[in-house]
């Protein structure tokens, strides 16, 4: 597997398979609540002006609360994402998969002041590339992962090809393939199709047949391991 | 078994699940709208069927929609079934009258040795200024210097002479921003090694020994004390458990003994987490004191100083001995 898939086995004997986020897109969800941040502080400042020293000391402790807690309060919540990480699709969770505990994010989040060092994130960045899982320090002491949201693969729906019953028995391995090609079917060119259809042939039998001929067949017997029948 | 056999056997029991598991996340509203009522104990059948159809259907090598079906089922109800409540007055309560200080008992070592780093050099750095003051110098530039005598001088702009309640209130809030931020920056360096935390306990040590050494030099000794002795009790108190801790993570990562150092790491910030809790309260008490109390000069110095013996008394005594007769 190409993926860098992090998988967490549960109670029942199953793995959860999970896809830690990379740098790029935390740095983009940073940049996005980051922006929010500066919104907020930018109308905040504006209301605090108006209500003199009251209002001044509500604008302190506002940077005090998002610079340490905005990310907590938003982990906590329904979604366990910032809004700038459910705009990329990602989630903050434990390792083994549950929703992040508030011990764990508070940590997490005043771990950020050592991610911070020296400069820019420097810490956070070194660890996540070093890392198969991206943590930065923060995480690894929280024992927290960023994940992306899983996005459902698309079902093969080739209702207009007739299923044909392969050649001879298939492993479940070579069964599988041919479940995916037809999967990937509706997003491969014409060509590509056939030069892919063409590797697997023998399994829609031995005589010679036009390309497009074959990749139906093919298709035909991918339907065919599906369940489908004539 | 074909793939779509499989499916279209399961898919109801699928369904059931994922309407319940919704309706759980869902919170109240959902839950009371929902068809079926949530029964805890056929989401955990139901969950462990779709654990077993998972592994099936993964051993048979079945289409990929399915698996991540199933996958995405099992894992959304795992979390259901799995997770943990933290919150609750109960917790609070046990935290704060039980869990807070025996952590801070338990760490001891870590806590006087990081009151060591930060009160060494503060007294060492404070009894050198007061005898040169110049050097005060080499710590601050010479406008800093000037804004800290002139703040605690007996002119009109100095702190506590007549302040109106909105300047308290700015300056409260200016503190908490200010002094949570060093105290954390205090633990968080000490993931590195412990040294990062070092460097902010003596960083910190220093330029309150400067300026301690400096005003009393300059005869200003009263003011500042009464000043800083009432909220010192909780902010310095603070720093120096935070520094603790984050001695505690960077000796976890140095010597990890039988466990992988990242599994040292995660214990030990484990078991320190509640430390932080208390912190963040002291540091928020020490605020309030400081924007409210410390700075109304109006009240006469015994008084500010009885309150300060008091408030002395009362952290040692909670730090010390509450919570040692729980269990």
């Amino acid at each position: 597997m190409l993926d860098s898939v992090v998988a967490a086995e549960t109670p029942e004997g199953i793995m959860l398979e999970m896809r830690p986020a990379g740098i790029s897109a935390r740095c983009c969800a940073f940049v996005i609540d980051w922006l929010i941040r500066l919104a907020i502080l930018w109308v905040a400042a504006i209301v605090a002006g108006v209500l003199g020293g009251i209002g001044a000391a509500f604008w302190f402790v506002l940077i005090f609360a998002l610079e340490w807690f905005y990310p907590v309060v938003f982990e906590l919540g329904r979604a366990g994402a910032t809004p700038g990480k459910r705009t990329m699709g990602l989630k903050v969770v434990m390792d083994n998969g549950l929703p992040v505990t508030p011990a764990a994010s508070f940590l997490r989040n005043l771990l950020r002041g050592a991610d911070f060092l020296p400069f820019g994130f420097g810490a956070a960045i070194v660890s996540m590339m070093v890392r198969g899982d991206n943590k930065r320090l923060g995480d690894l002491a929280a024992s927290t992962l960023v994940v992306h949201l899983p996005r459902p693969a698309a079902k093969a729906t080739l209702d207009m090809v007739t299923p044909l019953a392969p050649a001879y028995a298939l492993p479940a391995r070579d069964q599988s393939a041919l479940i995916a090609l037809a999967a990937r079917a509706p997003t491969l060119t014409l060509e590509r199709l056939e030069e892919l259809a063409a590797l697997a042939a023998p399994v829609q039998g031995t005589q010679p047949r036009p390309a497009d001929e074959v990749a139906r067949r093919v298709l035909g017997v991918a339907q065919w391991l599906l369940g489908r029948r004539a | 078994m074909t793939p779509l056999h499989f499916e279209t056997l399961y898919q109801p029991e699928w369904d059931e699940l994922e309407a319940q598991v919704k309706a759980v996340l869902g919170g109240k509203a959902r839950r009371a709208k929902a068809a079926d009522p949530v029964r805890g104990e056929r989401v955990a059948l139901l969950y462990r069927r779709a654990c077993e159809h998972l592994a099936l259907a993964r051993a048979r090598a079945y289409p990929r929609y399915l698996l991540d079906r199933l996958d995405r089922l099992t894992a959304d109800a795992h979390q259901v079934i799995y997770q943990r409540s933290e919150f609750g007055l109960a917790r609070l309560k046990r935290a704060a009258s039980v869990d807070f200080p025996r952590a801070v008992r338990a760490h001891a070592a870590y806590v006087w040795m990081s009151a060591a780093l930060f009160v060494v050099p503060t007294l060492l750095v404070g009894w050198l200024v007061y005898q040169r003051p110049d050097l005060i110098l080499s710590v601050v530039d010479t406008q800093t210097a000037a804004q800290f005598e002139q703040m605690y001088s007996d002119s009109a702009d100095s702190i506590g002479s007549l302040r109106t309640s909105d300047d308290d209130w700015q300056m409260f809030g200016y503190y908490i921003w200010n002094n949570i931020s060093i105290a954390f920056q205090c633990f968080a360096a000490g993931i590195f090694g412990g040294v990062g935390s070092m460097f902010y306990l003596v960083f910190n040590g220093v330029m309150g020994g400067a300026v301690a050494g400096y005003l009393t030099e300059r005869g200003l000794g009263s003011t500042f004390y009464s000043f800083v002795v009432t909220h010192a009790a909780f902010e310095l108190t603070a720093i120096v458990l935070s520094g603790g801790v984050g001695l505690r993570l960077g000796h976890s990562l140095i010597s990890p003994g039988r466990r992988s150092r990242l599994q040292s790491l995660v214990v030990a910030a484990r078991e320190c987490t509640v430390i932080l809790y208390g912190v963040t309260v002291m540091l928020l008490i020490a605020a309030a004191i400081e924007a409210f109390w410390s700075s109304s000069r109006w009240l006469p110095l015994t008084a500010k100083y009885s309150v300060a013996a008091l408030c002395w008394l009362a952290v040692f005594a909670y730090l010390t001995f509450q919570g040692r007769r729980a269990d």
